[in-house]
């Protein structure tokens, strides 16, 4: 029940973008096409539903402070929690590396619809932000982290389709030349954000 | 030079990560002490405020040792509970070094979680008795004494926790502080302004034997003695605070029952100093 | 040197309104003028010090694994950052919390290094980085400005708006509560993007 509500939540309450922000510069450059915004978003949940469990377990088993008493109980005293950002950030750029050459390898139609997004991907904040909230949360189990890296995920996607089908349609309107494109795109995200608001508070 | 080489590649990574680590490192250790001064800092000010002590703050000169010299000054005793009410350890030199001090109240709330969650009685039982409840006793400036609690809970985005002070007779509050770490700015947020944790002043906690739920109201508190003002457009957060409050003083029950008794700060000498002084790997914790 | 080098990138190429860079962790610290200020003085550090240091080294960095120098150079200089605002300004690295390692994923910085950095000078690099932190750190502060002003009523944590023109003393004023919320900032950064487009479709 728990690992539901957590799911849920990091869905629509907590979504990285409305609520955090997190993953903006790739929301805003690759929404203007449904097709296109839907591969990045299955990249996305892909990659944060891998990383996040891993980076769950190097934050458990190595970085935060007394974890590596399990080696020997003379590093109990041992903090490497300063180097958290690096490993993170080190694991994700691997990773993303890794997924884009076996996918080049052993699927070339995926590779050619899903392949050019993974790139950006090593540097959407949405993928970093997950971990360091991971972190910060403390979740109990390597469950519950893996529930929360993969809501986030489903939360950007939903996010980055819904926008990209509004923007498709926003083309036939009507609006101030010195708003369209960027400006219009904005104050599109700002009013969807509003409109997620209303989600706060639920509880299952 | 050609730069593209495997063996270029590892030796440059490698020689890349070692440069990088060191740097950290040596950063981190040096700035540790100072990072974790702040941190202790900043509970000693929580608990200080809670009593509406250390005022100056926010013009002394140099924050830290003004803040730890004032909780030197007026925090005379720190003392470890259980939810029995038995003071498990106490402290009344070097408070910051004491259990009392060091006890996280977040993994303390996690326990209680715990409790909550457990299936049968006997579970429940064993888990409560793991419970330890700190409790810091503050001589006023004034000469008034007062019993200095916390809590701990869940607001809306993330965790959040009080100190509350308690007056010598054991049934109101003297003043509390609330803190976050990721409520809305402007709303829930504003849990930490004195507008808010005034209104805490001489709430009645504890009557007769049973705890007083402290009650957050929307649109204009009317007893005086049990409820306060919500926070406008923070409705989760503010029950959330009601919850919580309510939640540790539960706990605290049986150590308030000894407050109003008179021997709140004065466990009956002998048994449990004592093994306090023999078990000094617990001070250490 | 060219001077347009560090004037460009403040205004006629701004980095958040006109490129779309570094919008991720951006948004999320405008709630308030300082932590807003604290984070513009940490990004235009992170961007001149990385681009100097990656411009020092560009004739040395293997191509294949380009990224991943950047990053971890990019992270060291993150870590230093968060390590020192934990120790000389605990208060404000408390309510910067993990946006600060966001930082890591900011746009700006990676842009600004694969666009400059690693081609040009070191001098240049440096300027090229600091203007461009600096563009960005204008905005954010235009932002929190308004965001505080009408949000909370106060600058810099004191009160603007006098006392007595609020409605629970009497007046007719309430704070706008919205303008707090996540929306707001998207909805203000369009606002300005359509400022800033309509103000330079004149001067051309």
């Amino acid at each position: 029940m728990e690992s539901l509500n957590l799911f849920v939540k990091s869905i629509f309450v907590d979504n990285m973008i409305f609520a955090y922000f997190l993953g903006m510069c790739s929301f805003l450059a690759v929404s203007k096409n449904v097709k296109t915004a839907a591969g990045l978003g299955v990249a996305v949940i892909f990659v944060l539903g891998v990383t996040l469990p891993i980076n769950y377990l190097l934050n458990k088993y190595l970085l935060s402070p007394g974890s590596l008493s399990w080696i020997s109980p003379d590093l109990a005293n041992v903090d490497l929690s300063f180097l958290s950002f690096i490993i993170f950030i080190a694991v994700i750029a691997s990773f993303v590396q890794l997924v884009e050459m076996v996918v080049e390898k052993f699927s070339p139609s995926l590779y050619s619809s899903l392949g050019i997004f993974l790139p950006l991907i090593a540097v959407n904040c949405a993928i970093l932000g997950a971990s360091l909230f991971m972190q910060q949360k403390a979740f109990a189990t390597l469950g519950l982290a893996t529930c929360y890296g993969l809501g986030s995920g489903v939360g950007w996607f939903l996010a980055i389709v819904s926008i990209a089908a509004i923007r498709e349609k926003i083309t036939y309107s009507n609006i101030p030349k010195p708003l369209q494109g960027l400006g219009i795109t904005f104050i599109i995200a700002g009013l969807m954000a509003i409109a997620f608001m209303g989600f706060m508070g639920i509880n299952f | 030079m050609n730069t593209n080489k495997n063996s270029y590649t590892v030796i440059y990574t490698i020689v890349l990560v070692a440069i990088v680590a060191t740097i950290l490192a040596l950063v981190s250790m040096g700035l540790k002490q100072k990072q974790q001064t702040n941190i202790e800092v900043e509970k000693q000010l929580s608990i200080l405020s809670s009593a509406n002590l250390a005022q100056d703050v926010k013009s002394a000169k140099d924050k830290n040792s003004y803040v730890q010299g004032e909780f030197a000054k007026y925090i005379t005793e720190a003392l470890v509970v259980n939810a029995k009410g038995e003071v498990v350890e106490s402290c009344t030199e070097d408070i910051t070094k004491s259990g009392a001090f060091k006890i996280s109240i977040a993994e303390e709330y996690a326990k209680m979680r715990d409790i909550d969650a457990a299936k049968d009685e006997a579970a429940k039982e064993s888990l409560i008795n793991e419970l330890r409840l700190p409790v810091f006793v503050c001589n006023m400036p004034d000469g008034g004494m007062r019993f200095i609690l916390s809590a701990y809970g869940a607001g809306l985005w993330g965790p959040i926790w009080a100190y509350v002070a308690v007056k010598k007779e054991g049934t109101e509050l003297s003043g509390a502080i609330f803190d976050h770490s990721s409520e809305t700015p402007g709303l829930g947020g504003e849990i930490v302004t004195d507008k808010f944790r005034n209104q805490f002043v001489d709430k009645v906690i504890f009557d007769n034997g049973e705890i007083c739920e402290i009650k957050v109201v929307k649109g204009g508190a009317k007893d005086p003695a049990h409820e306060v003002d919500a926070l406008s457009g923070a409705t989760i957060t503010s029950t959330s605070v009601q919850k919580m409050l309510t939640q540790w003083f539960n706990y605290y029950k049986p150590y308030l029952q000894l407050i109003v008794d008179g021997s709140g700060n004065m466990p009956e000498p002998g048994i449990e100093v004592k093994e306090f002084e023999q078990d000094p790997e617990v001070i250490e914790l | 040197m060219d001077k347009k080098i560090f004037t460009t990138p403040i205004l006629k190429q701004n980095p958040i309104t006109v490129l779309v860079l570094g919008i991720c962790s951006a948004l999320a610290v405008t709630v308030k003028l300082e932590p807003a200020i604290v984070m513009a003085i940490s990004v235009t550090l992170v961007t001149g010090l990385s681009s100097f240091l990656i411009s020092l080294i560009r004739k040395t960095i293997p191509n294949r694994i380009r990224i991943i120098v950047q990053l971890v150079v990019v992270a060291m200089f993150v870590i230093l950052i968060e390590q020192i605002l934990k120790a000389y300004v605990y208060d404000v690295s408390k309510q910067l919390s993990v946006y600060v390692g966001l930082i890591i994923t900011n746009c700006i910085i990676m842009g600004r290094i694969e666009a400059f950095g690693l081609t040009e000078k070191p001098l240049p690099s440096l300027v090229d980085g600091l203007a461009n932190g600096l563009g960005y750190g204008l905005i954010l502060i235009v932002v929190a400005f308004f965001r505080e002003l009408i949000g909370s009523g106060t600058l810099f944590g004191a009160q603007i708006i006098p006392q007595s023109w609020y409605a629970a003393n009497g007046g007719a004023y309430l704070n706008n509560g919205l303008f707090i919320m996540p929306p707001m900032a998207l909805i203000l950064i369009g606002c300005l993007i359509w400022i800033q487009r309509s103000i330079q479709k004149e001067d051309k």
